[in-house]
């Protein structure tokens, strides 16, 4: 079994769900080597930025992973989604620079989202993709509006911009690759229950 | 742009040697089809949209290639053998000839800009029996695509149980999709689903919300004791389309890898005009090892 670990912000605490699950996951140590593939105990740990494990789990290059609803979302990734994390949540949403003036164009990391919810609501407007940092095409007003995550909305209240909508609630989630979920289904109904556990002790 | 070094996402030349092993397979499934009873049909690659309108989801018309005609009709490449052979057929049918065994073979055109790389040009070979709405069809169909692949894996289920309790609430449809109980499936329901999604669900579980599938499912298993190929998964709910009954998905090799999917569609008919019950298989040539 391949278990793809998003990098960055959540890593910790999702290892460390695994290891509470019982896992024997790579360590720090570790993780300073170039290594990119970590067998222990018969499992391969992949460690791959956020938005790429739903990538990597829909291929079946990894049988599962970690990924929040947004990425799963922004990729379309019909993989299950067995066990929600209680930590890491937030909320996708439409934010208005400064005035809040009308709704014409959109910067985001996220396209899709963004076009399935302005498709949703009629609103005929322009997305500007970007890499990160969206808040700023707001504030420069190169964009009338961001689509982005919202965790405390400090950035918001700092630059006097406008929640407007909650396009989604946002939680990091298990997802398991659907062949692996049919062909696997002991290996599969192992770690659901492992995690789901591990889950509810850390509530 | 710069094309003379590339072609379209999605498709690509078969050269001597992927053409050869093509046409291996190929002739392997031919030659299985024939000692079966069933007999080649051939389907255009390109038909109107309009006659498949009406077809529940419209998955493959929203997959397909469109494209205006000279008389300004609307035309799709095509990307679904089963309803177009539905199409063909149907007018065509007289009760004392079923049921039918019918074999196609050709490629289809994919489009799911959405779906990560699924955008392509595949090569399937499928068989359906019409006009059989027996247990015994449904047995047959499943025995013939284990044969067919390389250390089959093959996962059923009956899409109406799922129908019945999705017809209940649509939260349903989200948590058996998603493989995770959510609040908003009601009170009535949640062992029920709760047990799907565990994988703890029985036939004797399902049996109170749809006797008939489950009586049929258990026939089923009965017929096929013993052969471990076969695996009932009880929340397998996708892609349901036009299929009314029963649903089967292939893994095969080492990879596991899905190589076939087919099901009992026993309305399709129908909607072409004439009343036959119908289940079949296609399998995507490229997908196997």
């Amino acid at each position: 079994m391949r278990i793809a670990i998003p990098k960055g912000r959540l890593q910790d605490k999702v290892l460390g769900v695994f290891a509470g699950a019982g896992y024997d996951v790579p360590d720090e140590a570790d993780l300073k080597t170039r290594k990119l593939v970590f067998d222990r105990g018969g499992i391969e740990w992949i460690f791959v930025k956020d938005g790429d494990v739903p990538v990597y789990v829909e291929h079946g290059a990894a049988d599962a992973g970690i990924a929040g609803l947004d990425q799963i979302l922004e990729h379309e990734c019909t993989a299950y989604q067995p066990v929600e994390l209680p930590f890491g949540h937030c909320k996708m949403m439409l934010i208005a620079a400064p005035g809040a003036p009308p709704l014409t164009k959109v910067a985001t990391k996220y396209p899709r989202i963004t076009r399935q919810f302005l498709d949703s609501r009629r609103v005929r407007a322009e997305i500007v993709p970007l890499g990160g940092s969206v808040e700023l095409a707001a504030v420069l007003k190169l964009t009338s509006h961001v689509v982005d995550l919202v965790e405390t909305g400090e950035t918001v209240r700092v630059h006097k911009l406008e929640l407007q909508d909650v396009i989604a609630e946002i939680s990091p989630r298990l997802i398991v690759g659907k062949n692996f979920y049919r062909t696997e289904p002991k290996q599969v109904r192992e770690l659901i229950a492992r995690v789901e556990e591990a889950v509810n002790v850390a509530k | 742009m710069a094309t003379n070094t590339r072609y379209p996402t999605g498709v690509h030349p078969l050269l001597v040697e992927e053409t050869a092993r093509r046409r291996r397979i190929e002739a392997r499934f031919v030659d299985a089809f024939d000692g079966a009873g069933f007999r080649e049909v051939v389907l255009p690659i390109i038909d109107y949209v309009e006659p498949y309108a009406s077809l529940a989801g419209g998955a493959a018309s929203k997959q397909s290639y469109r494209f205006v005609d000279r008389e300004g009709d609307l035309v799709a490449i095509r990307a679904d053998f089963t309803p177009m052979l539905a199409r063909a057929l149907a007018p065509a049918i007289a009760e004392e000839t079923l049921p039918l065994r019918l074999f196609y073979r050709g490629d289809v055109i994919r489009v799911e800009a959405s779906r990560l790389g699924a955008n392509r040009e595949l090569f399937q070979i499928g068989a359906e029996i019409i006009g059989d709405d027996s247990i015994d069809a449904d047995v047959a169909m499943l025995r013939l695509a284990a044969e067919l692949a390389s250390e089959p894996a093959i996962v059923y289920n009956d899409v109406s149980i799922a129908a019945v309790l999705i017809a209940q609430s649509s939260a349903v449809r989200e948590a058996l999709s998603a493989k995770r109980m959510t609040s908003g499936v009601p009170a009535a329901l949640q062992t029920i689903v709760a047990k799907l999604i565990s994988g703890e669900a029985t036939l004797d579980d399902v049996a109170p919300f749809a006797p008939e599938a489950a009586a049929r499912l258990s026939a089923i298993g009965e017929a096929l004791a013993g052969d471990d190929t076969f695996v009932l998964h009880l929340d397998d709910i996708e892609d349901i389309g036009y299929y009314t009954g029963l649903r089967f998905r292939v893994y095969a090799g080492p990879s596991r890898a899905k190589v076939a999917q087919g099901g009992r569609y026993d309305n399709l008919y129908e909607r072409f005009g004439q009343r036959a019950a119908a289940i079949g298989f296609t399998f995507t040539i490229d997908d196997l090892d």
